[in-house]
């Protein structure tokens, strides 16, 4: 007994060392991204309280860009919304004439939520977006997080006024995702290098494709809706097995200023997932 | 005594702040990021005990860790990196010869031996942090320059910090 309280005090620092290296192990080979715990990260209230009050001040110096985008954006909706209302009428004159239209129940499938970014990185390799948006506002994991440019993440973490997303900056992710107009898909993840590159995997060889072509996500994992802007092949280059193509992608959205997004909401996912789980069984 | 560490502990608030709201947001040249809060770890008083060092600088990394949602991750590298400090500093002093100063600092160690001390601790921390990354996805030359464009960067801010600092101790 005394041997071991003297090899106890003698030690102490070294045992004080292997304690915390084990503590720090445990939590970083832990936690996985999708079921980080909610002290360790930026949904804690603290941390999220101290980004979203250094928010409130730097939230002003993007605004000016912030308001050209939007008005920018909002001349091509107004466009878009005359281009629709033409072909609306021209529609419901020929609904008159045989007067079979129905509601659309697909319409109705997704829905959004206004939020902004509070806190967000591009310099790590997994990298995380924290949302002014929780529970309270209808926010749950598994929400597509998209802003003007293109696609931007998936939420995660949920409390009550915050969430956190993984960003497509993030090695961890994979979206399905595909050339836009062909229905050949690939798997998008970031190689941890460039913050306005991705990379397109498994990209079948006989697609046909050029350079400068757009890459619209696939809505094949019911998180993201079908088409929504992913960016445009900038390069591509066969992969090692020969098969397949791995196209570097220009990202749509620029990571590095990221400022309001949206939150889709599909109602039909927890279905789809359901469905799918029962056939793989 | 109490003064002082109160004092500390609000430094050392200050700079996990200052790392979380303004220096993890610097990405220089897509390669570059500051890692300026091993200041803290830096000038703790070499006649602190190892178990001390090792539980504040392990807090220290844990605290920069849940603001840039890496668990572990600098916990790992500070407690590591803590334990590493006095044999590093060792290497640069005459065999046998005693601590130049209790707090090590350029007024305290002279330019050339804190000059040496930072520029091996801060590529140390570089070292240990990003390749506990690239644990995760694996890219050599990348890592590579990483790991040297923020060394110096890191290097630069602390000596400029360090000088700062010390310029106030001297007026007081």
């Amino acid at each position: 007994m005394r041997n071991l309280i003297d090899f106890l005090i003698k030690h102490h620092a070294w045992i004080f060392f292997i304690f915390y290296v084990a503590m720090s192990c445990i939590l970083l080979f832990s936690s996985n991204p999708y079921q980080r715990s909610v002290f360790f990260g930026s949904s804690n209230r603290v941390v999220a309280q101290v980004y979203e009050t250094t928010n409130a001040v730097s939230g002003y110096f993007g605004l000016r860009k912030a308001n050209e985008e939007l008005l920018m954006q909002n001349g091509e909706l107004a466009m878009e919304n005359l281009q629709l209302r033409r072909q609306l009428q021209r529609y419901s004159y020929a609904a008159a004439a045989d007067s079979l239209a129905q509601s659309d129940p697909m319409l109705q499938q997704y829905d959004f939520v206004l939020a902004r970014v509070i806190n967000n990185s591009v310099s790590h390799l997994e990298n995380y977006i924290t949302l002014d948006k929780g529970s309270a506002d209808g926010v749950e994991p598994e929400m597509a997080v998209v802003d003007h440019g293109g696609i931007v993440g998936i939420v995660n973490v949920v409390n009550e006024h915050n969430s956190v997303a993984i960003s497509v900056l993030n090695t961890k992710l994979h979206v399905s995702c595909k050339v836009k107009g062909t229905d050949c898909f690939g798997s998008l993840v970031w190689d941890g290098r460039s913050a306005a590159y991705a990379v397109l995997e498994e990209m079948p060889r006989h697609v046909e494709f050029v350079p400068g072509d757009t890459i619209v996500t696939s809505g094949f994992s019911a998180v993201f809706p079908d088409g929504v802007m992913v960016g445009t092949i900038h390069d591509y280059a066969k992969q090692k097995d020969d098969n397949f193509y791995a196209m570097q992608v220009k990202l749509s959205t620029d990571f590095a200023r990221l400022g309001a997004v949206r939150i889709i909401k599909n109602y039909t996912q927890d279905q789809q997932q359901l469905l799918e789980k029962e056939a793989r069984k | 005594m109490n003064i002082n560490l109160l004092r500390e502990i609000g430094i050392a608030l200050l700079f996990v702040l200052l790392q979380a709201v303004v220096f993890n947001q610097i990405h220089l040249f897509g390669i570059a990021v500051p890692l300026v809060f091993i200041y803290v770890i830096f000038r703790m008083p070499l006649s602190l005990s190892t178990a001390w060092l090792l539980t504040v600088s392990f807090f220290l990394g844990l605290a920069v860790d849940i603001f840039s949602n890496t668990p572990g991750m600098n916990a790992l590298a500070c407690t590591v990196f803590a334990f590493l400090r006095r044999p590093v500093l060792s290497l640069y002093l005459p065999h046998g010869s005693d601590y130049v100063a209790e707090i090590p600092s350029i007024r305290g160690f002279g330019m050339w031996l804190y000059v040496r001390y930072a520029l091996t601790l801060s590529l140390l921390y570089c070292v240990l942090l990003f390749s506990i990354e690239s644990l995760s996805l694996f890219d050599f030359p990348y890592l590579l320059m990483r790991i040297v464009g923020s060394t110096l960067l890191t290097f630069v801010l602390i000596l400029c910090i360090d000088s700062l600092s010390q310029g106030r101790e001297k007026r007081l």
